[in-house]
């Protein structure tokens, strides 16, 4: 089988909509193509809007409860030995992770742009919820496609979705995943593009939806920035944050990129293994292709088939990345390497016992990174670990996990 | 332009209109969907399209999304698809498009395909996630490579502003496929009264023939959509009932025997 050595969507500079170096695009059907030119061109209006920015800090302030701290973890150092470890601690906004500011951000938009529905996806359940709040607040219509798979075991995020006046539909076809319930919310979009607007969880999918959710979560490292300057006088050594589609990641990253002393790394879904199947490394083990609209690297086989994948942890359990983590792993300007379940799982008691702090599976990778990094690094080196989220939706998945040993199926 | 889907459009109708048809490859065997590409093709169906299957086929509803699930394990792949199309042009002339998501084509070779996608007798592709103003770099490579062998058939959508169609109106190759309504492949809504509105309101901005698709099932729909279009598209309709033959567990012969209803019930469509 031949394999494609270029970059044959991007090449001649024919590509029109949003890419960062060969990654990105618009690549959906036809149908959706004007909606999301609106949506571009709605964003774009509402960036040059004071009241709407107004309006979103107010709320990141006054209902988020930001800044979120940020924390340095002095008992979790110690124990390591080396560097010193900062938590940027987006697990105490309100919800529960980081996936609230890019929600109400997009609420907001739906609201300006006079759609009279919003649709979402969700694997972990945290942008579900995320959404339902949004909607709830601003008496929006919500509905929510999720793997049955991920209804399962992140069954406490599913009640709170209905508490919070959301329908949450159940996907029942392909892997029962994030990638499946993403696919049933673009089929319904396309389906009820009219009055719908679809608030899309991470810096994935088509063009414009990277960068307006890479700019709603550009809040996480721009307050990082400031709170380290304040506190260390100078900016971290390495930031670590744990990548599905990679919204965190990018929302922390983003305002360091030309800071190039400082270390940009992502921390993939290692799974159960380095085989096919067996992890979410998608930046770590995929090749480029397109899903889900963008061109990215992306889990698949000879035959350009997506891969199941396998994660301890639903929100990163997800083939594809966006498009921008690609451009900085070609780029060179991050890293991403990738942690095991086993690791996380025991990274996630490890945070617990030494800090009094639950990390969500997903955040418990990045955590499980900065334990290897640290202690090869001297004291005065710092690290920040994005916490990018809680982890009470993950309790009945770690019982298993402290009463099966490995086993946590 | 393929010469062999020049020549359709070039030629009267029989019937009321043209008539497009959509299987998936490899849905449920290699030897079904050859017996079946010719059976159609020997039942008046004008054009064929061929469906590459992918596993997160985002614009398709059930019916296909079950159609490309077979096809995939039943280890259907591009090659194979190509295969397929080699064989079925040893004795039959109808056009035949490919209709696949882009990743199964990228992961191929994109120089490679072309070239043997042309070799094996495909007239063209019809690639629903790749819209018409993001595809200009892929259709100038493909030029380069094969000359004007292959077409891309645009897609025309109810959504689509004046930019869009603006966008498709210098081309002159194959023919526009104008979808009936928002949404996906299949299903059981009934096409929305504005649909024969919208391709008249298409008018002269377009030098291509108008097929219309998605959801077309009934006869009265394709006398309705006759007086303003070149051709309708069969898909779903078809894949699901082949798939109820398949799911009887027929021998052969009698499978056969009840494939050709299928012909008829489609040929009669366009009567």
């Amino acid at each position: 089988m031949v394999k494609e050595k270029t970059h044959v969507l991007s090449d001649d500079g024919y590509e029109t909509s949003g890419h960062f170096g060969p990654y990105g695009g618009a690549y959906v059907p036809e149908t959706l193509v004007p909606a999301l030119r609106e949506l571009e061109a709605a964003y774009m209006e509402s960036c040059q809007d004071e009241s709407f920015q107004q309006e979103f800090k107010e709320l990141l302030q006054r209902y988020v409860g930001r800044p979120s701290l940020f924390y340095e973890a002095k008992r979790l150092a110690k124990q390591l030995g080396g560097a010193r470890i900062y938590l940027k601690r987006e697990d105490l906004n309100h919800t529960g992770a980081h996936k609230i500011n890019n929600t109400l951000g997009q609420v907001l938009l739906a609201k300006r742009m006079g759609k009279k529905r919003v649709i979402a996806e969700t694997g972990a359940g945290q942008h579900g919820v995320a959404t339902a709040t949004a909607c709830a607040l601003f008496a929006l219509p919500c509905v929510v496609y999720m793997g049955e798979e991920d209804v399962r075991r992140q069954n406490l995020n599913v009640l709170r979705m209905r508490l919070l006046g959301a329908e949450v539909r159940t996907v029942t076809h392909g892997s029962c995943t994030l990638k499946d319930a993403i696919n049933e919310a673009l089929r319904d979009w396309v389906t009820n593009v009219e009055e719908t607007f679809y608030c899309f969880g991470t810096a994935a999918g088509p063009h414009p939806y990277p960068t307006i959710v890479r700019d709603f979560q550009t809040v996480i490292g721009q307050e990082t920035r400031e709170q380290a300057l304040n506190e260390l006088g100078k900016l971290p050594d390495a930031i670590i944050a744990c990548i599905g589609g990679g919204s965190n990641a990018i929302g922390i990253f983003h305002p360091f990129i030309d800071d190039k002393e400082v270390r940009l790394i992502g921390v993939e879904a290692g799974g159960t293994g380095n085989k096919t199947g067996e992890n979410a490394a998608t930046l770590c083990l995929g090749e480029p292709g397109v899903l889900h609209g963008a061109y990215s690297y992306l889990l698949q086989d000879d035959d350009g088939q997506i891969v199941v994948t396998t994660s301890v942890s639903a929100g990163l359990d997800y083939p594809g990345v966006g498009p921008e983590h690609s451009n900085l792993k070609e780029t060179g300007r991050a890293d991403y390497v990738s942690i095991s379940d086993q690791e996380a799982l025991d990274a996630c008691t490890l945070l617990c016992q030494t800090e009094g702090i639950l990390p969500a599976l997903e955040s418990a990778h990045a955590v499980a990174y900065a334990a290897k990094l640290a202690p090869g690094l001297s004291k005065d080196q710092v690290i920040v670990v994005n916490l990018s989220g809680r982890g009470d939706k993950d309790v009945e998945t770690l019982a298993q996990y402290l009463e099966g040993g490995a086993n946590h199926e | 332009m393929s010469e062999r889907l020049k020549a359709v459009f070039k030629s009267e109708p029989i019937g009321v209109t043209r008539l497009v048809s959509y299987i998936m490859a490899g849905d449920p065997s290699v030897e079904a969907s050859l017996r079946r590409l010719k059976g159609l093709a020997d039942h008046g169906v004008d054009v064929l399209e061929l469906g590459v299957p992918f596993s997160d086929p985002m614009a398709d509803g059930v019916v296909i999304q079950a159609a490309a699930e077979r096809a995939l394990n039943a280890q259907m792949t591009v090659k194979k698809t190509l295969k397929l199309v080699q064989e079925f042009r040893r004795t039959h002339d109808t056009p035949l498009l490919l209709m696949s998501y882009l990743n199964p084509l990228l992961r191929y070779g994109w120089d490679q395909l072309v070239e043997d996608a042309s070799d094996a007798g495909v007239d063209g592709f019809i690639l629903p996630d790749l819209p018409w103003r993001e595809g200009q770099g892929l259709r100038l490579r493909t030029k380069k490579r094969v000359g004007n062998k292959l077409d891309f058939i645009p897609m025309i959508a109810q959504t689509s502003r004046e930019q869009d169609v603006q966008a498709v109106s210098q081309v002159t190759e194959g023919f526009a496929y104008v979808i009936s309504r928002n949404g996906i492949t299949g299903g059981e809504v009934e096409l929305p009264a504005s649909v024969n509105k919208f391709i008249e309101s298409l008018g002269n901005s377009l030098q291509i023939p108008r097929c219309v698709g998605f959801g077309i099932q009934k006869p009265e729909q394709v006398r309705a959509l006759a007086k303003v279009c070149d051709g309708v598209v069969v898909g779903s309709a078809l894949v699901k009932a082949f798939a109820k033959l398949d799911q009887k567990g027929l021998e052969e012969q009698d499978l056969i025997e009840q494939e050709k209803e299928v012909f008829s019930w489609l040929a009669s469509l366009k009567n």
